[in-house]
């Protein structure tokens, strides 16, 4: 007995139990179906996400009466028509779709050479050092980074304080469009260079030396190898750049000066300070539908990026 | 002797009369031991307030000692008033207990409430028998609100900026050399009726037409002002980002608390004057019902009053207050019919069914 217990240790004996469980649960006939099985949390989570979106698509059709700030119970068109022909909406949708679309590129021209740096590098110090730089600004939220431009740019800020120095007077830098620019480049830049650094570490060397040896100086091997190799990280870059650009709250509010506001502002002001939800939920949805378009048109143009989709087999 | 306690089931009206009564008359005499009656105390009370100077007066005047008198916490929640009010309506339509016991809101928000429908009737809170008319919400039923003081929105400007005088006129912040050195509120409040007459038109038309307004705010677009909420105006002072800014008067006395040289005037075309107050959502167990009305009734007592708002530097709702020193004759302390002439006051109804409109122009205009 004792020889037999020695053969079949207790941790098989469990694991035979654990098996017998599984199988009880999961029976191997159902083993197809487990990949759904394991896609089912995020079909899950999406499906809340629908679920909110159905509530909002339901609260933006419902008007808001100033007598008893209550709903109507009836369904009407009227906030997307107020959505669609008020100049405050239009013009607050364009400044943030301009926003976003400048921001995206400026930040995929910095972020590259940043990225290029920080996986080419052979010093580990500096590879460590542009990691360090990367990651120091997640442990800042936006909003305390945004303030922080407030202190660095004010009139009495830092920037000024040492023009004043040479003479110049104190300027403006702050409380303006350029200035939520500025911010959110500023921002998005390390997601750029996350998005950016795997692709480019995709690209193997030997290509970049192969274009060396049969002639082509750095721009034409940039132009002909690198970038072209690099474009799934491009998109996925461009992607998350220009959907958390366009959706921003935050830096509009505390760089523009309460005069520069995006979308999402807007829909702030609705639901918290007119208390009209209804039009909120208009604007929100509208923000949607514009931020998936915009992705859908890349997606299109451009191919699914990181996500690799739509790659011809092998 | 067993004395009779009410049961949070058995609490009747009538009960609940005759202890807010008895605490109303006990806390003018200043006898502690007059609870006999009372229910359940809760372990805190929540008071919605707006931060810095604002909750540290109120917690001074009102919160600190209503502790004193009856064991109970006050703990403020500094969400702001805007972001409160969709949780609370929220929790009333759910029938949830709402996550504030007492909301200390403006008079035009607390009147949307009212209007809705969440707020407790105050009606028969005991020292209501001792304030002025500016406690009663004008244009609603009862007290589903207390007033519990005016303000003004001042032109307040630093004096550097002005050398040849203070300003007379709201129109003299359009001059040139203003041009991104002013301020305003970001959906334009306690401006637009000043506008209105500013703008050439009159006061009357409001809410039927007021173009002269919407003209006005635009020529004050070209000079590039900044808009922002309270504290903002408080920092562009000190940071010395603006130099004159359309603001209520609290904000502008604090900066100079801290060391700001600044002044304030009510120009020729007049300053909006507005109230704040206090109410209960519904939902709330009548135990802590009964303390929340307690705690409003609590900061209509003149000792109260003075202490919370002398440090506002505001004028309440309570008969014989003494204005602080530094606001003796000030215009943001209006105290006489003579004061109240230069200021103007539009009923929270006509502002409330028109806000969501004037706010939307308003930001048309400046945002674009």
């Amino acid at each position: 007995m004792r020889a037999a217990r020695t053969a079949y240790p207790l941790k098989w004996r469990i694991m035979d139990a654990l098996e017998g469980v599984a199988a009880a649960i999961w029976p191997a006939r159902f083993r197809r179906a487990t990949p759904y099985l394991m896609l089912l949390p995020a079909v899950l989570l999406v499906g809340l996400l629908v679920l909110g979106l159905i509530q909002i698509a339901d609260a933006s059709l419902r008007t808001l009466d100033t007598t008893t700030f209550q709903f109507s119970d009836d369904y009407s068109i009227a906030n997307f028509r107020r959505a669609l022909t008020e100049p405050l909406f239009l013009v607050v949708a364009q400044r943030s779709l301009i926003a976003a679309l400048i921001v995206t590129a400026v930040t995929l021209v910095f972020a590259f050479p940043y990225a290029y740096l920080m996986v080419r590098t052979r010093s580990p110090g500096l590879r460590k050092f542009l990691l360090i730089a990367l990651f120091l600004p997640f442990f800042i939220g936006q909003v305390v980074r945004a303030y922080g431009w407030l202190i660095i740019l004010g009139n009495q800020g830092m920037v000024n304080e040492a023009l004043g120095l040479v003479g110049v007077a104190p300027m403006r830098l702050i409380y303006n469009y350029p200035a939520v620019l500025f911010g959110l480049v500023q921002y998005m830049l390390p997601f750029a260079v996350l998005m950016l650094a795997p692709a480019l570490t995709a690209i193997p060397e030997e290509l970049e030396a192969a274009a060396g040896s049969l002639g082509a100086n750095w721009v034409r091997t940039f132009i002909h190898v690198v970038l072209p190799l690099a474009r799934p990280g491009f998109i996925g870059a461009g992607v998350v750049v220009l959907t958390l650009s366009l959706t921003d709250f935050a830096v509009p509010a505390i760089l523009g000066g309460g005069s520069h506001d995006f979308i999402a502002n807007a829909i702030y002001d609705q639901f918290f300070r007119t208390s009209d939800q209804g039009l909120g939920a208009t604007l929100a949805l509208m923000l949607v539908a514009l931020g998936s378009i915009l992705v859908g048109l890349v997606f299109a143009l451009f191919g699914a990026g990181t996500l690799a989709m739509g790659r011809s087999r092998a | 002797m067993k004395r009779f306690k009410p049961t949070l089931s058995h609490l009747s009206r009538r009960t609940f009369l005759q202890a807010t009564a008895a605490l109303g008359g006990a806390s003018a005499l200043g006898l502690r031991g007059a609870y006999a009656q009372e229910p359940e105390k809760p372990a805190e009370i929540i008071v919605r307030a707006w931060g810095g100077s604002w909750v540290d007066s109120l917690k001074a005047g009102v919160s600190d000692s209503f502790t004193k008198m009856t064991g109970i916490a006050v703990r403020h929640d500094l969400t702001e008033d805007n972001e409160i009010q969709p949780k609370v309506w929220a929790a009333v339509a759910q029938n949830r207990v709402p996550p504030i016991h007492i909301n200390w809101d403006t008079t035009t928000n607390a009147t949307k409430s009212a209007l809705r429908g969440v707020t407790e009737d105050l009606s028969d809170l005991p020292n209501l028998a001792n304030v002025t008319d500016l406690a009663k919400p004008a244009g609603l039923e009862g007290f589903p609100i207390v007033n519990t003081y005016g303000y003004v929105y001042v032109l307040a400007y630093r004096p550097a900026a002005f050398p040849d005088g203070p300003p007379k006129s709201w129109k003299d912040l359009l001059d040139p050399k203003f041009k991104g050195r002013l301020a305003f509120y970001n959906d334009g409040i306690g401006f637009h009726f000043p506008a209105q007459v500013a703008g050439g038109g009159k006061l009357e038309d409001i809410p039927g037409n007021m173009q002269p307004a919407w003209d006005f705010i635009t020529k004050m677009k070209a000079q590039q002002p900044l808009l922002g909420e309270d504290p903002d105006f408080t920092t562009w002072f000190q940071n010395g980002e603006i130099d004159a800014a359309c603001t209520i008067s609290t904000n502008a006395r604090e900066a100079r608390k801290n060391g700001v040289k600044i002044e304030w005037v009510v120009p020729e075309e007049g300053a909006k004057f507005d109230t704040d107050g206090l109410w209960i959502p519904k939902g709330l167990p009548e135990n802590e019902l009964y303390w929340a009305k307690q705690y409003i009734n609590h900061a209509l007592t003149k000792e109260a009053q003075q202490v919370w708002l002398d440090g506002l530097g505001l004028p309440g709702v309570v008969p014989g207050l003494t204005p602080p020193k530094d606001l003796v004759g000030d215009p943001s302390y209006p105290t006489t019919e003579a004061d109240f002439q230069r200021l103007i006051r539009i009923s929270s109804k006509i502002q409330v069914e028109n806000e969501s409109e004037w706010f939307s122009k308003f930001k048309a205009i400046m945002q674009g």
